[in-house]
Parts: structure tokens; sequence; C-alpha cells
């Protein structure tokens, strides 16, 4: 059994690798660059030599390729900076020639001080070298884990810092309470750390990579926009690393080094660690889809399992009939018609047409998405639980419990339910996911800030690191909610073997 | 013993032995009649002929062309409420909607319709093979692991993406994952019928791989793919209308339900019937379908013809 376990966690790696693997191919070969840059508004404010630049280090940040200022190529392969920067000289001819050999583009840039007179120009150079896509994969999953470590401060601004942090680790209580392993010279100030909040020890020493947000939202993590709260900012009275005390949204224990602080942040934080995430007063995008996701599962299962047993139990009755209309009807009516439909008939109860009218306070903001959700998945549920039913109820051990003389209410709650629950079992953590995936309309139309109207708005702007970062989410979601749906199967039912005995 | 002048001798006919020993069965007389028996089902086919119709020939009478707007500077033809001389009413732009709806209707339906022969024929290849060679399972298996795993929208959506908006480029999204799982449900079903005796028997007397699949195996299946279509086509509508609605499926130059509900959501207030026609559609097509689909698909399988 716990061979079968590792191997299926193996293959479930493999399928998240191959996945995003695929798409990852897929988003950067065949979206045509130009496409990034049309919802950019600052490119289209730049034109000439600026627009290359500001374009070929763009596409550099986003892993589309490898850049270089002639600043960066001087810096690096010559003895001679500045030599090296004067233009068409001999050393900075001899530098281009060293990357068009590595294979770089080389590309000249010719700017007029004055557009009539061609005479006067300056002549620079940039380079770059285009990854294809294999390069771009593996760059991907090198850079995805990323292990904090206490020379990271030096290693990284060692230039930028008038004198090298000192690296260590301590244990230690900050001036707020919070107790945990502490790190100077590391990216976070907290590397492990104990909290009030669930689930009471958190950490900062591995965090997930994707890069940054862009267009919207440019040059933040994507992990960040999507884990971060949303809404107003919520400040809490609280204390800095200067002894200063004051009202702020800033989580401490979230904050990252600056290698040049303004002096507000040194004021408070002395210690140069001043880059924190603050708090918001609504939940983050992950939490709202999983908020709606949860109350619909919950309010699918305690329709469909008592509705569904009813219809097995009364086959071929009125109600087993009004059932049956009611799941073709709701399994072939197209999602956004139910959706429309169900969001005209909330508007005469005075159900909001949107979320954020009301926004994250209002329980009415939730009554109608969540009913939406559930109704979408409710049909297949109720249908295969009265399939089961009614298959299990031809089975010879109920045959026997009729002849043994139990009530038929005794047989289908005590024997044919535990047996017909199985297979439903299963799927439960399946259906988790597919609330998330289902909530890509939902929350679409009811402009819910979700993950799930992310996704669709990101691809809507070539938010391509966004893309990929929620599809590595969702694929993750996925195949663990099937891993982990055949493991609750063997522990609510101990026959089922998952593992294969002997040959064939 | 003298001959009896009361008996008289009969030639023996052979094709009325045959008469008494099995009784007059046609199988698709059979599936029609069992069909026919129910009303909801007589119904709701008259009604997708219909629309079908409609969707086939309307446009070709009106010439709509989606991209056309020549009452775009006539304030007087925007937003007219459904009438006589404009069914369905005007868009923002003066279009008529009753045109845009069935020139909307044939694009979703040619759509959804080739995404499913797409499907249900690569599907049911594959199937096939997959459920006979044990080897063949081993890697499909797995390939069907990593697929299977993948939201269906997400895949719909990174593809639009990357290969832009268009029809084409529509039917590949939704039907280049969908046909493993088609396959997969048609592999269940071969595995089943697989193994059974008269399959063994016809091994043992040498048919050949081909043979069986497409004389033993292939008829069993008729009603099981029946399903599997019935169940496509509403749920490939389905998938049309809300990419386009997301802004990821067709482009401007078609009009299609998902693409008059996208534009429609804008004015749900002002004028919600621009709304409500393309919806009525869309949600016609797919329940009829589905329902005539469903009957078929128990009509088809012969264990009904019992009785």
């Amino acid at each position: 059994m716990k061979k079968y376990i590792l191997i299926r966690i193996l293959k479930s790696i493999v399928s998240i690798f191959m996945v995003v693997s695929i798409v990852l191919a897929m988003i950067y070969t065949m979206i045509p660059t130009t496409k990034v840059f049309e919802q950019d508004p600052a490119f289209r404010r730049l034109s000439g030599s600026d627009a290359i630049f500001y374009r070929y280090n763009k596409l550099d940040e986003l892993g589309y390729l490898d850049n270089m200022t002639m600043d960066d190529m001087c810096r690096e392969s010559s003895d001679d900076y500045a030599a090296c920067m004067i233009s068409d000289s001999e050393e900075n001819l001899r530098v281009l020639q060293v990357y068009e050999d590595k294979g770089y583009t080389i590309e000249r840039l010719v700017k007029y001080q004055n557009p009539d007179d061609t005479s006067e120009a300056t002549v620079d150079y940039i380079a770059h070298y285009d990854y294809n896509a294999f390069q771009i994969i593996f760059n991907f999953w090198t850079n995805l884990v990323r292990v904090d470590n206490s020379g990271f401060v030096n290693n990284t601004y060692g230039k930028k810092l008038s004198e090298p942090v000192e690296e260590r680790y301590y244990f230690g209580t900050d001036q707020n309470g919070v107790t945990g392993l502490m790190c100077s010279g590391c990216r976070y100030k907290y590397q492990i750390y104990f909290d009030g909040n669930f689930p009471f020890i958190h950490q900062n020493i591995i965090k997930l990579n994707f890069g940054n947000s862009f267009p919207t939202n440019a040059g933040v993590p994507t992990m960040e926009i999507i884990s971060r709260g949303q809404g107003e900012q919520a400040s809490t009275e609280q204390t800095f690393p200067s002894g200063i005390t004051q009202t702020s949204p800033y989580i401490q224990t979230t904050c990252e080094f600056m290698p040049t602080p303004d002096q507000a942040s040194l004021r408070l934080f002395p210690d140069q660690y001043a880059d924190c995430i603050s708090a918001y007063t609504s939940p983050s995008m992950i939490m709202t889809s999983y908020i709606f996701g949860i109350a619909s599962l919950i309010l699918v299962y305690v329709i469909a399992l008592p509705f569904g047993i009813s219809m097995a139990q009364h086959k071929g009755k009125l109600i087993d009939k009004f059932g049956v209309v009611v799941i073709n009807l709701l399994i072939s009516l197209p999602s956004l018609a139910l959706i429309f439909f169900l969001k005209y008939i909330g508007s005469f109860f005075g159900m909001p047409d949107k979320f954020p009218q009301l926004g994250f306070n209002d329980i009415k903001s939730y009554i109608l998405p969540i009913i939406i959700l559930a109704l979408l998945s409710l049909p297949s549920l109720m249908m295969w639980i009265r399939r089961y039913m009614v298959d299990q109820s031809n089975a010879d051990y109920v045959k026997f419990a009729k002849a043994k003389g139990l009530s038929q209410k005794e047989i289908f709650h005590k024997h044919i339910l535990k047996n017909a629950i199985i297979p439903i079992v299963n799927g439960i953590p399946g259906s988790v996911i597919l609330c998330i995936s289902g909530a890509f309309i939902t929350e679409s139309v009811f402009a819910i800030p979700g993950m799930g109207k992310m996704l669709p708005d990101s691809i809507k702007v070539a938010n391509n690191n966004m893309v990929i970062t929620i599809t590595f989410i969702l694929t993750t979601l996925s195949v663990l909610s099937v891993l982990l749906g055949d493991l609750l199967m063997t522990v609510v039912d101990p026959r089922i073997q998952l593992s294969a005995k002997g040959g064939d | 013993m003298t001959q009896d002048s009361r008996f008289t001798f009969v030639k023996v006919d052979e094709s009325a032995s045959e008469h008494i020993a099995a009784p007059q069965y046609s199988y698709w007389k059979s599936v029609f009649r069992r069909f026919f028996s129910s009303k909801v089902a007589i119904f709701m086919l008259v009604l997708i002929i219909v629309i079908i119709l409609m969707a086939i020939i309307h446009p070709m009478i009106s010439g709509y062309d989606n991209l056309n707007m020549e009452n775009i500077n006539d304030p007087t033809s925007r937003f007219l409420r459904p009438s006589l001389e404009h069914l369905f009413g005007t868009d923002s732009v003066g279009r008529d909607q009753f045109n845009a709806v069935w020139s909307g209707t044939r694009t979703s339906l040619f759509a959804s319709f080739a995404a499913t022969a797409v499907t249900t024929i690569i599907g049911v290849i594959v199937g096939m093979f997959w459920g006979f060679s044990k080897r063949l399972d081993v890697i499909m298996i797995e390939i069907y692991n990593v697929i299977a795993n993948i939201p269906y929208t997400l895949v719909c959506m990174l593809i639009m993406y990357t290969f832009g908006a268009g029809l084409v480029q529509l039917i590949f999204a939704m039907s280049c994952t969908t046909w493993i799982s088609t396959a997969y449900f048609i592999r269940v079903q071969v595995m089943i019928i697989r193994d059974r005796d008269y399959n063994l028997a016809s091994r043992c007397l040498g048919t050949p791989m081909s043979k069986m699949i497409t004389h033993n195996i292939l008829p069993y299946l008729i009603s099981v793919i029946m399903t599997s279509i019935s169940r496509d086509v509403p749920s490939f509508i389905s998938s049309e209308v809300f990419l386009s609605y997301l802004g990821v499926g067709l482009g401007q130059s078609y009009a299609s339900l998902g693409r008059l509900v996208q534009d429609a959501v804008k004015y749900i207030q002002s004028a919600p019937y621009l709304l409500i026609f393309p919806l009525v559609v869309a949600a016609s097509i797919s329940v009829s379908l589905y329902i005539v689909g469903q009957t078929l698909a128990d009509a088809s399988d012969p264990r009904t013809h019992m009785i």
C-alpha cells in the first residue's frame, strides 16, 4: 500500500510537470510577443529606441529571452569598462563580437538628438538571446522553488550596500510577541514563526516563484496577487523593530529585505527588512473561491443525498419521475442560461446583480452564487446516487435482508446506503476542485473577485505568468483531489485494494 | 395402407420455416417504433428539426453579416423592442436580432456538431483498440490520467488563448481533450464485452481482430455511443456559449449564441430581450437534443426491443 501511494504521488508529480510544461511551451512559443504589450499603457507612451529598450527589458523579465544592455556586457566581459562604453570603439566592438559568438542577436540603436539633424546621433547596442521552448521550460522549473538562505542579501545586493549584512540565524521573540526562527542576511527576516492564525506555524524558507504579473498589477508577484487580501487595507496597532508603536496595515512577519529603503521605512525598520505585505479587510482570491466552493459543496450534498436516496427508494413513483425531469433539465441547460435565469429570479428577492454591489460583508452577496454553483453540480451527483442505490438494491444481500424480515427503510439506510456511498466518497475531493473550475462562469457573471474570474481576465490582457500560475494551482489541486479520492475510498471501504495483487 | 384422400402433400417451404422459428424482427424498425412511442421525444424531435432548419435556411435568406453595421449611425433603429418588423428587436448598432440569432444558432450548432463528430470518431476508434490491446492500455491509461486531471474549461481557454479566436480553433479547443474521455468510456465498455463467451468462441474460431471489432462489438455499443453523443452536443453548445461569453471564443466576424449573450449582458437592465432570445434558443437546442438523444439511445439498445 505504501509503495502504491508513493508511485501514485510520483505519477501525480509527473502529470503536473507534463501539463504545466506543455502549457508553458504553448504560451511562450505560440502567442506573439506583440500581444503581451498591447494592453500595457507604459509601452504605448514610448517610442523609438526607448520602446525597444523597454520591450527587451520586459521580455527578459517575463522569461522570453536574455537581454543584455551595453552596460551589462561591459561589466561582465570587459576589463576596460570606460573604453567599452564608448560606442563603436575597438573594445566595444570586441565585446559585441564575444556576445554574437555566444548566439546573441545584436541590435544597433541610433538615437538622434534632433530629428531633423542626422549628423548628431548617439549609437547604442543591445543584445538578446531568445530562449527556445525547452530552455523556457527548464528555466521555469529551476526557478520555481526558491529556498531562502542567510547569504541572500550579501550575494544579491552586495554592491548596493554600504557594508555587508551580518549572516546569522537566531531564535527569538519580536516586539509584538511573535516567536520563531529569525534570520539576518536572508530574504525574509522571519523564517519559521508561530502566531495565533491558522495553521499556527508558518514559514518563509521555501516559496514558489512564478514571476511577476504583467501588464495588470505590473511588478507584483503573481502568487502574492492571488493570495493576499483584497479591498481596503486593515490597520492594526503594532510595534515596529525600532520601538515605534503606531497603527499600520503592515504584516511584519512577511517583510522582505529592502536594499535601498527610504527614510520613512528606515524609521520603522532599522534592519532594512521593510518590504512588507499589507493586511486587507477582505479575503484573498483563493479564499474567496474557496468560500464559495465549500459552501456550495455542502449545499449540494445536503440536497442531493436525501433527494437521491428517496428517488431510489421510490423508483418509478412520482418523486422519482419528478427528479429525473429535474436532472435532465439541469444537465442539458447551458450553464450560462441557468445562471442568468436564476439571477433574474433572484432580482425579485432583492439579491444583488453583482457581487461588488454589496461586497464581502453582506450575506446577500453570497446567496445567489452559492445556489447557482450548487445547482450546477447537483444533477450529476443526484443521478449517480440514484444509479448506485438502484444497482445495489438488486444485490443478493438485499434479498437476504428482506427474507430475514428487515423493513424497507432499515435496508435502505443501514445496508444499501453504506455500499452505494463508496463511489460517491471517491468523488468528494474531486468536487471540491470542480467548484473552482465551474466557478469560471459564475465568478465572471457575478464579478466575484476570485481565482475563477482571474483566469479569463488574465487571458484577455495576455498576462502569461498569471495564466501559468493559475494553471499550475488548478492542475495540482485536481491531481491531488483524484489521489485523495482514491485514498478516502479505501478508508471508507477496507475491501478495496488499490494496489493490484498478482499477475495478469 | 392406402393413401388417405383427406390429406394432401405440401411442398416444404424453407422460408416459411425460417419465419416460424424467428419472429419478424427488424432492428431499425424496432428502434423507430420504440422511439416514436414517447410523445415527449417526438415533440423534442420536431422542435430540434425546426431549429436546425431555421438555422440553415434563414441566414441564407437574410444574408446576415455580423460585421455589417449599416444602421450604426441611425439612432432610431437602435434598441427597438420586439415587434412584427423586428421579431427579436434590434441591438445597440441597429442589427436585427432575429437574423442575428439564427445566424448565431448556425455557428453554434455547426461548432458543436463538428466537435461532437471529431470527438466521437476519434474516441470510438481509439477506445476500441484501447479496450482490446493490453499493451496499449498501459500507455493510454497514463495519458488519460494526465489529461483527465486538467479542468476542461482551463484547457479550452488556454487553447483559444494560444491559437487565437476563430471557428476552427474553437472546434479544436473543444474536442482536443474530450475525445479521450469518450475513448475511455468506450474502452470500459469494450473491456466488459471483450471477454464474453461469444467473443472467446469467435476468437478461437480465428476471427480477425478487425472483424471482431466491427461485427461482434460495435453493434453492441451503438446505444452507448448514442448516449455519449447526446451528452456531448449540448455540452459543446454550453461550452461555446460560455467561452464566447468569457471573451475567449469566436471573434467579431461570427455571430454565435455565446457572442450574442456576451454583447447583451451589458444591456441586461435596459434591453433584457437581447439576452433572453439567444438563451432560450440555446436552452431549447440543448434540452431537445439531450432528450432526443437519450430516447434514441434507449431505443437503439436491442435489449429494450423484447417486449
